[in-house]
């Protein structure tokens, strides 16, 4: 790796100054899994590292009023031993469980996923499905907005280059919503997703759907809520042929392309596969539930 | 820059450029070439080590990320009395062919046997799911996992 500078500031505000007056060198080191990769290959003008990971405000997972606030700095295996997250978000350990290996979910942390921004981030859907909100500090203060929101496009948020996330909010309505998390790759272990989905629903007595939701990773040039397939659902009687119509809907939903991991026509059918799967297994849980 | 770790028990102190990652620091500053550099982008799992009770792939960690830390190395398990029943037991049933991948393997093994004292075929699987191994096709390696967990358990137990 070429010489780099490293500082590790002791919290969010000095670390946005920091980059702020060097933001044309400096990068904000998370977890470093995939930022210390690109540095050894393709370090580009990056000269300087401020290390994030320590910072207070950015750790923890805390039950607030408002919900489970996971800090961006958390890491893959932290989500994974947490009592809160097993007991409230399932979904979200499902998908931190498809990250990677055992030793980069020990580095690599959910905001560093997020911020990272790659169409198939597994850490994605699920939270996406929930409805979590994102809280980004820069030098305005803070500011939230629904996850969607916070991604542009690959490798692209809505971070301008100072700016940090400082936690991801799973709201207290959807706290043990009914959800489950899918991923498709080429093996289980180390590979990145060629599709990866999650839902989450309620079923009332009478076996009616409310509050459907829908995410699906590697799609698009961005993790994509299937807008039209949860309208379509939204009301409706559980049966098969509406979770089969609703899976056909969110295909027409996607954008894959074709590349040499997977062809676009692939995609579409295991997008089909897997939201029936995911849907089907958030009816299923929420009949339990009944 | 000046990091302070303790590795194996043993406090030490290196004077490293910043963009040193732990992996080098441990080999080159102290002599400790059990971690190896294989893949250096965290997927072959040869340089695992085990930071703070958590296995992490050492070439993918700054060394001064690592500071203050307390690091275990595959140099840490035996003493010269004893291997660590790990170690024993894929000597005892010829687990390793080149041994490459060895050190990172056993300090996958020996972390998820602190963690799970009696782990099941898929969850070995999945706990050496970031160790590549070439030669063997692992089915030895699950065996002398699981045979080295009864060993502990009996141990532990008398």
């Amino acid at each position: 790796m070429r010489p780099l500078d490293y500082i590790a500031p002791k919290d969010a505000k000095e670390a946005v100054d920091l980059l702020l007056e060097n933001s044309d060198s400096s990068c904000p080191l998370a977890g470093g899994t995939d930022l210390i990769v690109d540095l050894k290959h393709n370090p580009g003008n990056i000269t300087m590292l401020v290390d994030v990971s320590c910072i207070e405000e950015f750790r923890g997972i805390k039950e607030i009023e408002e919900g489970l606030k996971i800090g961006s700095m958390v890491t893959f295996g932290e989500i994974m031993s947490s009592e809160l997250c097993q007991k409230y978000i399932p979904a979200v350990i499902e998908g931190a469980h498809t990250v990677g290996a055992v030793q980069t979910r020990n580095l690599g942390t959910v905001g560093g996923n997020l911020v990272t921004c790659v169409p198939s981030a597994d850490s994605a859907p699920s939270l996406m499905v929930l409805e979590s909100i994102v809280t980004i500090i820069g030098t305005d203060g803070y500011k939230s907005m629904p996850i969607e929101d916070f991604f542009i496009g690959p490798r692209k948020t809505i971070l301008k280059s100072h700016e940090l996330l400082v936690n991801i909010l799973i709201p207290k309505k959807n706290l043990s919503k009914p959800s489950k998390f899918l991923k498709h790759g080429l093996r289980k272990g180390q590979a990145l997703a060629l599709v990866n989905a999650a839902a989450s629903m309620y079923l009332n007595k009478s076996d009616i759907i409310s509050e459907p939701k829908i995410a699906l990773g590697a799609v698009a040039p961005t993790p994509l809520r299937a807008l039209k397939a949860e309208a379509f659902l939204e009301g409706k009687k559980y049966s098969e042929e509406v979770i089969n119509e609703a899976a056909e809907i969110a295909v027409s939903e996607a954008k894959p392309i074709d590349d040499f991991r997977s062809s676009a026509k692939y995609r579409c059918d295991i997008i089909r596969t897997f939201t029936k799967r995911v849907l089907i297994q958030s009816a299923d849980q929420a009949k339990q539930k009944n | 820059m000046k990091v302070e770790i303790t590795v194996n028990g043993e406090k030490k102190i290196a004077d490293v450029s910043p963009e040193t990652t732990l992996l080098k620091m441990l080999r080159d500053e102290f002599d400790l070439t059990g971690a190896k550099l294989g893949c250096d982008v965290g997927d072959c799992g040869t340089c695992t080590v085990v930071v703070d009770g958590e296995s992490v792939n050492s070439c993918l960690m700054l060394a001064a990320r690592a500071s203050g830390s307390e690091v275990l190395t595959i140099e840490g398990l035996a003493t010269f009395q004893k291997l660590h029943p790990v170690q024993q037991k894929f000597e005892d049933l010829g687990a390793l062919q080149c041994g490459y991948c060895g050190p990172g393997m056993i300090m996958s093994a020996k972390n998820l046997l602190d963690k799970n004292k009696s782990p099941s075929v898929d969850e070995i699987r999945d706990a050496l799911a970031g160790n590549l191994c070439r030669c063997t096709g692992y089915t030895k390696m699950i065996e002398a996992i699981q045979e080295a967990a009864k060993e502990i358990n009996t141990t532990n137990a008398l």
